[in-house]
């Protein structure tokens, strides 16, 4: 292959390239969003400067994405930590597991999300809708939620709010010497949401520590509720917000 | 988190880093190589400018068991590897990889950009049998056998462990968060601290299936050419950059 297709490949392998370009538009992308009250001092700690705590609420969120252009089918666990940066509402992305690599490469290399390899399912279980997340054999979240108790609020400005808030990850790409070759903060803005159900109710969350998976370490001091979606969007290249190699 | 632990961390997330900083260091690490002839068009077609593949046209189709290796854990890892020249020099350029074990997906793809993709290998004696296999999204993608230790590797230990200094290396892509290149590198290592516990050459053979996301039957199998097994301890370090093609192309 010659050099100037070498630049034009999307991805790794040259082969078969692990992702496509994008952007990447989702449909029927199903959300649990379970927000709980934790520890103050454990935020801060979580939370890289210059972003700034908002409260002490965050969530532990979990994804079924039966169709995500150039991903495929594929379950998806977060941890949330609402924050601000330079006074604007964001969403830290502090930790995110998914079961499918297209979507972990290209979420690490592209946009820098914290992904790693777990495997995360959300589906309705009798009257229950219930998010587990394993990683290494071992269940590390048990989220379980009530279902459509709230179906006649048609209202979905606040969760339309919510899905286009900035997300920032902490993008980290190490150089071939061991030094970091990228340190960034990104911001990024999904389009083109479109909610097609939004309910909310009575939910319980449990974590089971894990030191490769630490969601416990952002512990549950009390739940708030839960919240369920339906939603098409699309999910665009994104922003540097903050280079840390650049002084 | 403040500026300076920013910059000390290895790896995302910061929350519990996916891989730590290296070298890394592997024990009784299990090889079994088939080399066989392909196509050389085909060859050239899968080698980035300015890698220049073998003249004999081979292919490696390898699987490697790694039961302890630091910061990375107990995984199995299968792929092909395509003897090249650079400047001359003898290399093997890594050309697709598939494992079961994070960690090493990422660490393998950010720091030396090896292509990796999570799949299921497998690597066992059946019997009478060393097997390999890989399975990917649920189907066997490639299946390689081997006799059992039938001869001694000619050479023994020294001479693999000799053999195992020859540089490697990858084409590293990482793109910007605009979508544009940000990394694109041939990087190039070389294994050091390398001992051979045991080599053996014995008669193999290898089923390649097709396959789009993980397609080793690209290049095509026109004859085998022997199998290898061996066990090694050795550490990977980090690397250098070979020819970088936002720079030099």
């Amino acid at each position: 292959m010659n050099k100037k297709d070498v630049i034009g490949l999307a991805s790794m392998p040259l082969q078969s390239p692990t992702y496509p370009r994008g952007p990447y538009k989702f449909f029927n992308r199903q959300y649990l969003v379970i927000r709980y009250k934790t520890e103050a001092d454990a935020i801060r700690a979580h939370l890289p400067e210059p972003l700034e705590p908002a409260g002490d609420t965050v969530s532990v969120q979990w994804l079924d994405l039966p169709d995500g252009e150039g991903f495929g089918a594929y379950s998806a666990a977060a941890q949330i930590i609402p924050c601000t940066y330079k006074g604007e509402a964001c969403n830290f992305v502090s930790q995110m597991y998914v079961d499918n690599t297209p979507p972990l490469a290209g979420g690490r290399e592209i946009w820098g999300y914290p992904m790693k390899y777990g495997k995360a399912v959300l589906k309705v279980e009798g009257d229950t809708l219930k998010g587990t997340l394993h990683y290494a054999s071992q269940e590390v979240a048990t989220g379980t939620m009530v279902y459509k108790h709230d179906a006649f609020n048609k209202d979905h400005s606040a969760e339309q709010a919510l899905l286009t808030r900035t997300q920032v990850t902490l993008k980290l790409i190490p150089d071939i010497n061991g030094k970091p070759a990228i340190a960034q903060l990104v911001g990024i803005n999904f389009t083109d949401v479109v909610i097609k159900g939004a309910w909310h109710g009575a939910a319980r969350l449990e974590l089971v520590p894990a030191v490769n998976c630490p969601l416990a370490d952002l512990p549950v001091k009390q739940v708030i509720g839960g919240l369920q979606m339906v939603t098409d969007m699309t999910l665009p290249y994104g922003r540097v917000l903050h280079d840390y190699l650049v002084k | 988190m403040n500026v300076e632990q920013i910059l000390q961390l290895p790896s995302m997330p910061a929350a519990c880093p996916s891989y730590p900083m290296g070298p890394y260091r592997f024990i009784n690490r299990e090889f079994m190589i088939v080399t066989y002839e392909t196509d050389r068009d085909l060859l050239r077609q899968v080698v980035p400018e300015p890698l220049e593949p073998n003249p004999d046209g081979h292919v490696l189709y390898e699987w490697i068991r790694m039961p302890d290796s630091s910061g990375f854990g107990d995984y199995t890892e299968s792929g092909v590897v395509i003897p090249c020249l650079y400047n001359g020099e003898p290399v093997n350029f890594t050309a697709q990889m598939y494992l079961d074990d994070e960690p090493p997906i990422s660490a393998g793809r950010e720091i030396w950009g090896f292509p990796k993709k999570y799949a299921l290998p497998k690597l066992e004696v059946c019997s009478d049998t060393l097997t390999g296999t890989l399975h990917y999204a649920g189907q066997l993608v490639a299946m390689g056998t081997m006799a059992f230790k039938h001869k001694e590797a000619p050479g023994g230990v020294e001479a693999q462990a000799q053999g195992m200094t020859r540089t490697s290396c990858n084409l590293k892509i990482i793109p910007d968060v605009d979508g544009s290149p940000k990394i694109c590198q041939l990087v190039a290592y070389n294994l050091t601290d390398i001992t051979v516990k045991g080599c053996w050459l014995s008669p193999a053979r290898l089923h390649l299936i097709p396959h789009v996301n993980a397609p080793a039957a690209d290049l095509p199998i026109k004859r085998i050419v022997g199998g290898k097994h061996f066990i090694s301890d050795l550490t990977l370090p980090h690397g250098r950059v070979l020819f970088d093609y936002l720079k030099d192309a």
